[in-house]
């Protein structure tokens, strides 16, 4: 007898799934754990683990599970102390910080859901720390939607591919083959090759906070080179913004201070939104502001800005900066070292049509490609696949990332069911869009569906808040995580300690506000939002044209008959699933960390690709799991340029200076007053 | 803010030593209250005690899920510290403070003043001279450990 063991990476917010063999040993020690049992081994920083905490056996077809812990077992909602109790499908176990959903699996049945590679990075092997990259783990699941690396438009795919064939430009090409290109090859394959000093791979919002910085830090625009698909920084942020229901004049989860077009932090947003209000006499609102930057989080809602104020600041920081002048469209192909102890870079000048490749020779190339696509959950990614003929409006299952107006516009028209699934920010960003749709139409009711009810994560001496089964925290990370004793607790251990300090703060949350706290009550009162428990299994179209989905959990088999489901499980993707990354990092063997990202120093270089005196600094979600844990917010990005930059600075990289002291301060004037850096 | 133990003495000595002599200045010279050097040794209590305060308040601190300070809890450790010192100096006194020069309202325009300054260019001065001052928890001195 098998069973599979579910629960949530806290990191990714991902579901991820492993199948075991009865009998089953889990704990935090691998040596401790008894032979001739299948070792579950879970992380534990927070020492309520025991080594050998509970084991899962089989008994006359019947399975049990067995405390042997000092600290307990919980199983649902029962307190285990060395007892044993049957297990059931759909039963959920507690055991510290991680809750876990038990499927048994009888002898000769065959799930056709179940992945064939396990993909989970919590039932981890305890022997690997960083890893050197095996092929295996790109056979993983993948995400369906995926950005054009052409276009960047959001597209579903059906077959997805991760590497570029070897007919294409530039791995058609002989001398790239090589560990290292020499410079005569390029030149004599007639491809069109410039040279410059400093290159950001991607346009986003991670390579602007780098370009900013070391533009303030001295070097000029023309030995910057940014190549990109987007012709803004933000442009596909705004887009995952407006798709999950945030257009530009809504607030967004982000502090004051983290500022994109201003490398200090002062005046955050929360001054500029005051100083505007007051100049415009609304007295009121301007005090309203500080008073919540002052009081934040005790006795105010955590002060957010609108992303209208933050892109129109990034503009005139754009401009000041001359961003246009060091932006070329480029859509990257693929990266290489050079003889002469550089990079080479292979890129598609027009990447609409497919056409101009081109080769840029530079010293520093800094890396933030972001999210390659949307990951979908498995019983999602099955429906998609059984149902191809729903695309466009027509959809009745979708990612809350993914445009979706059309079911508002539909519920407001015909009213109807909708599923609600994660609990994180978009969640609440989408019932809060499902509010205003029930005031055009009363006759709209949300099931909120989630794994296990949130019991609020537990560190040190704190625990995260729950209401109504909604998690709470200001930012996607605890603060302290930003620049706190958390940031240093973090980067000071080892790539297993981290994974297991960010277990421990990460998992969904969204942000307290008192708007949507009320709109939760006032929807539980009134019934027509309630919360159901449950893993899904399955999801089936409905002969009546809705979806149903199947549940399973320590009540039994449940069903659950909707109009719609909008998924807000997370924006979960596999950086490395672009086709860019997977050949840099296949070609020179590089290391990932437990969380299948790249692997970074504390300064975010990738040494493994270092090159005589140039250097290789990688941002954003593809180091996620490392050295930092907000690695994909404004700050953090900015955090992540800082070191690169200071870096660069120790390593007397050209034109670079430290941006500090009566430097720093002239350079702030200049930003103040809109002159050139 | 999300200071670290370290970051909060740095920042205090730095910012005591810099802003709250400024603001002793006019005191110092009398405009303010009387012509006196018991302004500057306020200051170096504040800056003395305060060592021992952050202690306790890096140790609350641990209880706030987000491991956070918020401003007005600055505000509230604040008022708290300078309850505490007016009455050692009104009671006690200390050395170079006699008992008999504690005049409370004055007190209160000097500490409340250098309170407001120390408080505002925590957020200004400490940022933009020192970028690293926000990703450190307020630690100012030196610079990143280097990566051969």
């Amino acid at each position: 007898m098998q069973i599979k063991l579910i629960s949530q990476n806290q990191l990714t917010e991902e579901q991820e799934e492993q199948i075991f063999d009865l009998p089953v040993a889990i704990g935090r020690d691998i040596t401790q754990l008894p032979q001739g049992m299948s070792p579950v081994v879970l992380l534990d920083s927070s020492k309520q683990l025991s080594r050998f905490h509970a084991e899962i056996t089989s008994d006359n077809n019947q399975v049990y599970l067995q405390d042997k812990s000092a600290n307990g077992t919980k199983l649902n909602d029962e307190n285990l102390r060395g007892e044993r109790r049957p297990l059931k499908n759909g039963d959920r176990v507690t055991i510290g910080n991680y809750t876990i959903t038990v499927l048994l699996i009888p002898d000769g049945y065959t799930d056709d859901t179940v992945v064939a590679e396990s993909t989970s990075t919590i039932f981890i092997n305890p022997q690997s720390e960083v890893t050197t990259t095996s092929t295996s783990i790109f056979e993983s699941s993948q995400s369906s939607i995926i950005f054009n690396s052409n276009t960047g438009i959001l597209e579903q795919q059906l077959t997805p591919t991760t590497s570029t064939p070897s007919s294409e430009f530039p791995h058609n090409l002989d001398f790239w083959q090589g560990k290292r290109v020499s410079l005569e090859a390029i030149d004599r394959s007639g491809f069109p090759v410039r040279e410059t000093e400093y290159v950001a791979c991607g346009g986003g919002m991670g390579s602007f906070a780098w370009v900013d910085m070391l533009r303030i830090a001295g070097v000029k625009t023309e030995n910057i080179q940014v190549l990109s698909i987007q012709n803004k920084p933000y442009h596909r942020y705004e887009t995952l913004l407006s798709n999950c229901q945030i257009p530009r004049y809504k607030r967004i989860r982000s502090g004051s201070d983290s500022c994109p077009d201003n490398i200090w932090g002062w005046p955050g947003y929360a001054l500029r939104d005051a100083w505007r209000a007051l100049f415009s006499g609304q007295v009121g609102a301007a005090l309203g502001f500080l008073w919540q930057v002052f009081a934040e989080p005790i006795h105010a809602d955590t002060y957010t800005p609108r992303a209208k104020d933050v892109f129109e600041s990034m503009d005139r920081e754009a401009q000041r900066i001359g961003w246009n002048k060091m932006l070329e469209p480029g859509s990257i192909l693929s990266l290489r070292q050079t003889e002469d102890g550089r990079y080479c870079i292979a890129y598609c000048a027009d990447p609409q049509n497919k056409r101009h490749p081109r080769f840029v020779i530079a010293q520093y190339v800094h890396l933030c490609t972001g999210y390659p696509g949307i990951k979908l959950l498995p019983d999602l990614e099955k429906y998609r696949q059984d149902h191809p003929e729903e695309i466009g409006d027509s959809r009745t299952v979708v990612q809350g990332y993914e445009p979706h107006d059309h079911i508002y516009e539909k519920l407001e028209k015909q009213g109807g069911t909708i599923v609600l699934r994660g609990s994180g920010i978009v969640a609440s960003q989408v019932l809060d869009r499902l509010y205003k749709a029930r005031q055009v139409n009363p006759n709209i009711k949300v099931i909120h569906l989630n794994r296990e009810p949130h019991k609020g994560n537990e560190f040190d001496r704190a625990q995260r808040y729950v209401e109504n089964d909604w998690e709470f925290q200001p930012y996607n990370w605890p603060k302290g995580t930003w620049g706190g004793d958390l940031r240093r607790m973090l980067e000071a251990a080892d790539p297993l300690g981290r994974r297991e300090l960010l277990q421990n703060w990460g998992g969904t949350t969204t942000a307290s506000r008192k708007q949507w706290r009320q709109i939760i009550k006032e929807g539980r009162k009134q019934g027509w939002y309630t919360i159901t428990y449950g893993l899904v299994t399955q999801l089936e179209r409905n002969p009546r044209g809705g979806v149903v989905t199947h549940l399973v959990s320590n009540q039994g088999l449940k069903e659950v008959s909707a109009d719609f489901v909008i998924d807000c499980t997370g924006l979960v993707s596999d950086p490395l699933q672009s086709p860019f990354l997977h050949d840099l990092i296949t070609h020179y063997e590089l290391e990932l960390n437990p969380q299948k990202r790249f692997h970074v120093e504390n300064n975010f270089e990738i040494k493994k690709l270092r090159n005589q005196s140039s250097r290789i600094y990688a941002a954003g979600i593809i180091t996620l799991g490392g050295p930092y844990a907000p690695v994909d917010t404004f700050l953090g990005l900015q955090y992540c340029a800082h070191r690169a930059v200071e870096a660069l600075a120790a390593a007397k990289a050209p034109g670079v200076r430290y941006i500090e002291g009566i430097y720093s301060l002239w350079q702030w004037l200049k930003w103040a007053l809109n002159n050139k850096p | 803010m999300t200071p670290t133990l370290f970051g909060r003495w740095q920042t205090r000595i730095f910012l005591l030593a810099t802003v709250g002599t400024l603001i002793s200045l006019p005191f110092h010279w009398g405009y303010f209250g009387h012509e006196s050097n018991v302004y500057f040794w306020v200051v170096f209590y504040v800056g003395l005690l305060g060592m021992g305060w952050d202690v306790l308040y890096d140790f609350l601190q641990k209880y706030m899920w987000d491991h956070d300070w918020p401003g007005v809890f600055q505000f509230y450790a604040g008022v708290v510290e300078g309850l505490v010192l007016a009455a050692i100096i009104a009671n006690i006194g200390l050395p170079h403070i006699p008992k008999t020069e504690f005049d409370l309202v004055t007190f209160i325009q000097h500490y409340g003043l250098v309170w407001l300054g120390v408080y505002l260019s925590s957020w200004v001065v400490m940022r933009l001279l020192f970028t690293r001052w926000r990703f450190r928890g307020g630690e100012w001195i030196g610079k990143w450990p280097r990566i051969s």
